[in-house]
């Protein structure tokens, strides 16, 4: 050893298994954290790419208020503007790919984005075709050539589309790619003539953009974009794809804070770790610091020192992390594709990997603090006495300083719970908030430790009176240690409670509106659809009248949806998203049943035919709109002022809704095509019927459609909500994961206190089988505890949450998850029989003979 | 009763190590201890007295010759049968006494029993009977941090014969007391051979612990190197200086 130093890098090397076990937390913790960064970097790349190639030398994109349409007459009205050297409409749909067998299915990498433009407007994206020509005339189309040769397409090639018009032949004339080589998850693009395209996409009088270009620089494009902002209706938005693609990074913001909030939920857990190994560190050398202390080492050189060993191990543990970081990027971005969520190939930043290294070694550092500050207040005469009557002793002020963390925490998780949008602040406060109650929880738990231990040890020590005794007596002569590991370990668990009950009371509340409202028989909707932002899968225009002809559909109803992110009747002018929802009242009061606030049901669904619109409870306690109130629609198509003719009591899209008869709909957003159909049977007993002929119309000429019943609809809208949880159950998994190694960690020590005795144990007759069980017990109490702990704060955070939640979305009531809360305590037995195996044949495999002569 | 020995052993050899480097911590002995007998094993450390008390405790398995106990071989056992002979057959009084501080006295004493899975009255009425004759049923409930080194090697020894083994193993008994409470364990131990018949082995590198046993054998480098009957620590001291000339 050259220098005291050094010692940290002779600690480190001399425990290597300790070390290891330490560094788990950070390995994970920081390979969450970059697996985050660079999926979302990724997702930033791929938007990007997407806005790039697309618009390639586009100034200005004018579309309709969350991409709807805009009327046919603003191309003229654009190119009339000064300073527009070159505009073009383009109209877009969503074809699906029919195999062979005439099947079509939600996969990602069977959809094609389809824009039908005139032939000058290819200029204005940044492609370039690279074999065969662009389609001119018919049912032509030019593919990207990635996306064709993914799905095994040649050119000359006629494939089969799903399209709004029914499945169509499209004749393949040439492939382009697009020199960002850009990857949308999967997804394809193609072109076709305007004319025909309008057929098959049923888009007959609108444009869904105008793209233009001005003759010079940027202030003629500023100057251009506010002219055209006069002069179009308001309901018209002109943005630069600059302004387009920050419009998404802000939509997708929400999203990326939730999975930074895990991700760093993973590193703290990873920081606890690393602060309950150093504590256990620090007691168990306490003889040696002392020693330290006597050759003269000052407080501060101690507390140095153990710092440096943790700074190593979190430089150590980061950069592993940083290599299991982009394995874990790459399932989370496999992840968000199953979700059909568009993410391209893995591209990295170099801000990544910097950002998730200092992270990890800010938080091994942190962690250590308070250890390390322990250490250097070792006496010297420790080096005499050794740990004899050291046992920290609880202090009280400490449970006190914990328990007044909670109620604070459970406030932020409200705020978070109750934020209209996910801002940076919001998410930031949510976390904070969570922080603290994991702290707290941290601060309270070992005075708890005694009496939960020797609750859950009961059954133990009933069937095994030695082992389990044991097992319970070293959990509890330590609470603090035995508090640190089991509140790591809570953590991950809390969270999947927490998020678990968030989804549960939310399906809940929709399945029980389902029962409620329901008076609808089948379902008739796009494979995985899911109402949101951008082009959405139409139904073909004539689905709905050969349907009705069937004898035993007594009503066809049409649902057409619209998102918004400029919702009528906001205060403010902009950034309310919302759901714009169109029917034909008479049709649609037969399959609906939704409790309306404003008059009989016959009565608002006559205003809606005179143009009146009703909306959602939780828009109306947002706006204070009340029936009757005056309301403004800006369209794309034109600006309306109706009134309000009733409030629904709707938690579909939180309630944040405007309904409208289909007249309206198209009138001022110009939708002309249908998202859903509802069917209504004759009679009960003619449903099997009704759904036999349904599905034999859908099945051989609509295969991008699915026919639902109520059941099938509530289950489906179950698998969706679960799968978008199932991302963030990824991450928590890793923190779980890593509070695994914890338990080992905290077993393993335990195991070399508890040497001797074992020795004893041994001698004394008691085979290796009981010396494991021992070891298992007091893992199983452990892991008990964690999960206690977990369903317990898990439940409070969740239940913050959801308050939160309702107050914006009236209508969702909390329901405890009790199956999940059972399987995190089955999570808990598990965990603690696993983390328990390598210990436990340690202890059993430890020499008798130096187990009895071992000081 | 049969006329076998309590323990025999034959050409008992231990070997550490292998080649060049293998050192005989025990080489050849062989010994019996006679059922009601109170031996004393003696030797400088290095002498391989510990190894030996390993090797009858089956701690540990000799690397060849024989051990048996009333009359059975046990060398060759595999782990689980030699951790059934100690839980049956011997019984261990250590010089660190050993005892788990989280139990009580009696709860100490009861533990091999525990170990064994038996949780009878009977067991119970033993142990509190065991406590009385070490002299501690006042002391039953006590924790071992509250008691003195000699009421903890009393403890030790009462939980030692609760299985009623067939020899009971001391090592060092008194290496951790006081003049006093080694002069209660030592006469403890003493009655208990003489008015109860208890086989027992005492290693200790005390003369004066040796001469409370029957028998003292001495053990140098390994093998044995003569015995003197007990009694007298005059007579063990000077056999061992006959032993080695240059300690004394």
């Amino acid at each position: 050893m050259r220098s005291f130093g050094s010692l940290a890098f002779r600690q480190v090397r001399a425990r290597r298994l300790r070390s290891l076990l330490t560094i788990a937390g950070i390995v994970l913790g920081v390979a969450m954290i970059l697996g985050v960064l660079l999926l979302t970097a990724t997702i930033h790349r791929t938007f990007n790419d997407l806005f790039d190639s697309v618009y390639g030398r586009t100034d200005l994109v004018v579309s309709g208020v969350g991409g709807d349409g805009v009327r046919h007459s603003t191309l003229a009205e654009v190119r009339r503007t000064p300073g527009v050297e070159m505009a073009e409409g383009v109209v877009f749909s969503i074809f699906t790919l029919v195999d062979r067998s005439g099947a079509a299915s939600s996969d990602a990498a069977q959809q094609l984005n389809v824009a039908g433009e005139s032939a000058r407007a290819a200029e204005l994206a940044d492609a370039r075709t690279v074999a065969g020509r662009r389609p001119h005339h018919g049912l032509e189309v030019d593919l990207q050539r990635s996306w064709a040769d993914a799905n095994q397409i040649d050119l000359g090639d006629r494939v089969r589309l799903a399209t709004p018009a029914g499945v169509k032949r499209l004749r393949v004339v040439g492939l382009f790619q697009f020199s960002s080589g850009l990857d949308f998850g999967g997804q394809g693009f193609a072109t076709m003539p305007l004319g025909p395209a309008r057929r098959v996409m049923d888009r007959p009088r609108v444009w869904d953009e105008v793209d233009l270009v001005v003759s010079g620089g940027e202030e003629t494009i500023s100057r251009v974009q506010d002219d055209l902002r006069h002069r179009l209706p308001e309901g018209v938005q002109v943005e630069t794809p600059g302004q387009k693609s920050a419009d998404v990074e802000s939509q997708l913001q929400g999203f990326n804070a939730i999975l930074y909030f895990f991700a760093a939920m993973a590193l703290f857990v990873g920081g606890f770790l690393i602060f309950n190994s150093f504590n256990m560190t620090v007691f168990q050398r306490t003889r040696e610091i002392g020693m330290l202390r006597t050759l003269g080492a000052g407080r501060w050189r101690i507390t140095g020192s153990v710092l440096r060993e943790a700074a190593l191990l979190g430089v150590l543990g980061a950069s592993i992390g940083l290599g299991l970081g982009v394995v874990l990027a790459l399932g989370l971005i496999e992840l968000m594709r199953t979700l059909d969520f568009p993410v391209g190939k893995l591209s990295f930043t170099p801000f990544a990997p910097v950002a998730a290294l200092a992270t990890g070694l800010i938080t091994a550092v942190l962690g250590a603090l308070y250890p390390a500050r322990r250490a250097g207040r070792t006496s010297p005469i420790r080096a005499v006495l050794g740990t004899e009557g050291l046992r920290a002793k609880l202090r009280p002020r400490r449970a006190v300083a914990g328990a007044a963390l909670i109620p604070p925490g459970l406030a932020g998780a409200f705020w978070l719970g109750a934020a209209d949008e996910t801002t940076t602040i919001v998410a930031a406060a949510g976390m904070l908030g969570t922080l603290a109650i994991f702290f707290g929880i941290a601060m309270v738990a070992p005075f708890v430790i005694r009496p939960l231990v020797r609750a859950l040890s009961w059954p133990f020590r009933r069937l095994f009176p030695v082992e389990g005794r044991l097992a319970a007596d070293a959990a509890r002569s330590d609470p603090g240690r035995t508090a640190a590991t089991a509140t790591a370990l809570m953590v991950g668990l809390a969270l999947v409670v927490a998020v678990n009950s968030l989804g549960s009371s939310f399906l809940r509340t929709i399945s029980d509106e389902f029962d409620r409202s329901f008076a609808r028989d089948l379902t008739v909707q796009p494979h995985g659809f899911v109402p949101g932002q951008g082009p959405q899968q139409t139904i073909a225009k004539g689905l709905r009248d050969r349907l009705a002809l069937i004898p035993e559909a007594k009503v066809v109803a049409r649902e057409r949806f619209l998102f918004t992110t400029d919702l009528p009747g906001s205060p403010k002018k902009k950034g309310s998203d919302g759901l714009l929802l169109g029917f034909d009242p008479a049709q649609y009061e037969q399959v609906d049943q939704t409790d309306v606030e404003g008059g009989s049901r016959a009565q608002v669904f006559a205003r809606m035919e005179r143009g009146w619109v009703t909306i959602g409870r939780g828009w109306a306690d947002e706006t204070g709109l009340g029936v009757g109130d005056p309301i403004t629609l800006r369209g794309p198509s034109g600006t309306r002022r109706t009134r309000v003719a009733g409030v629904v009591d709707t938690v579909v899209f939180g309630g944040q809704t405007v309904s409208m008869s289909l007249s309206t709909m198209r009138g001022a957003y110009g939708v002309t095509a249908d998202s859903e159909l509802a069917l209504k049977a004759t009679s009960a007993a003619a449903r099997p019927t009704l759904r036999r002929r349904v599905e034999r119309i859908v099945n051989r000429d609509y295969p991008n459609l699915a026919v639902l019943s109520n059941e099938e609809l509530k289950s489906k809208v179950e698998d969706q909500v679960n799968q978008q949880f199932g991302i963030f159950y990824a991450i928590v998994g890793v923190a779980i994961f890593a509070s695994l190694f914890g338990i080992v960690n905290t077993l393993t020590m335990s195991v070399i206190e508890r040497t001797r005795e074992i020795g004893v144990l041994r001698a004394l007759g008691a085979s290796r089988w009981q010396v494991r069980r021992s070891i298992a017990d007091e893992s199983l109490v452990i892991g008990l505890i964690g999960a206690l702990l977990g369903i317990a704060v898990g439940t409070g955070l969740g239940y913050a949450l959801l308050e939160g939640l309702s107050s914006g979305i009236p209508g969702v009531e909390y329901r405890p998850p009790l199956s999940t809360m059972v399987y995190v305590g089955l999570a808990g037995i598990v965990l603690g029989l696993v983390a328990s195996i390598l210990p436990a044949r340690r202890a059993a495999r430890l020499d008798v003979i130096r187990a009895i002569s071992y000081e | 009763m049969d006329g076998t020995p309590a323990l025999q052993t034959h050409e008992l050899t231990k070997v550490y190590g292998e080649g060049e480097t293998a050192v005989h911590a025990l080489d050849g002995v062989s010994l019996g201890i006679e059922r009601g007998e109170m031996a004393a094993i003696m030797g400088p450390s290095g002498s391989g007295k510990s190894t030996l008390l390993h090797l009858l405790g089956a701690l540990d398995s000799p690397s060849s010759g024989q051990i048996m106990l009333a009359g059975r071989r046990y060398d060759g056992l595999g782990d689980g049968e030699l951790t059934r002979l100690r839980r049956e057959k011997i019984g261990f009084v250590f010089q660190f006494f050993n005892l788990l501080p989280s139990l009580t006295a009696e709860e100490n004493v009861l533990l091999p029993a525990l170990i064994a899975g038996r949780r009878d009255e009977e067991m119970r009425r033993r142990t509190r009977e065991l406590l009385g004759r070490v002299g501690l049923a006042e002391r039953a409930g006590h924790l071992p941090g509250e008691l003195s080194g000699g009421e903890q090697q009393r403890v030790s020894i009462a939980r030692a014969l609760l299985t009623e083994p067939e020899i009971v193993l001391a090592d060092e008994p008194t290496g951790n007391l006081d003049t006093r409470s080694s002069g209660d364990v030592l006469l403890l131990l003493r009655e208990l051979n003489e008015s109860e018949g208890q086989t027992l082995v005492v290693v200790s590198h005390d003369p004066a612990v040796a001469a409370t046993a029957g028998r003292v054998v001495f053990l140098r480098d390994g093998r044995l190197a003569g015995e003197v009957a007990g009694g007298s620590t005059d007579r063990v001291v000077r056999a061992l200086a006959e032993l080695d000339p240059q300690a004394t």
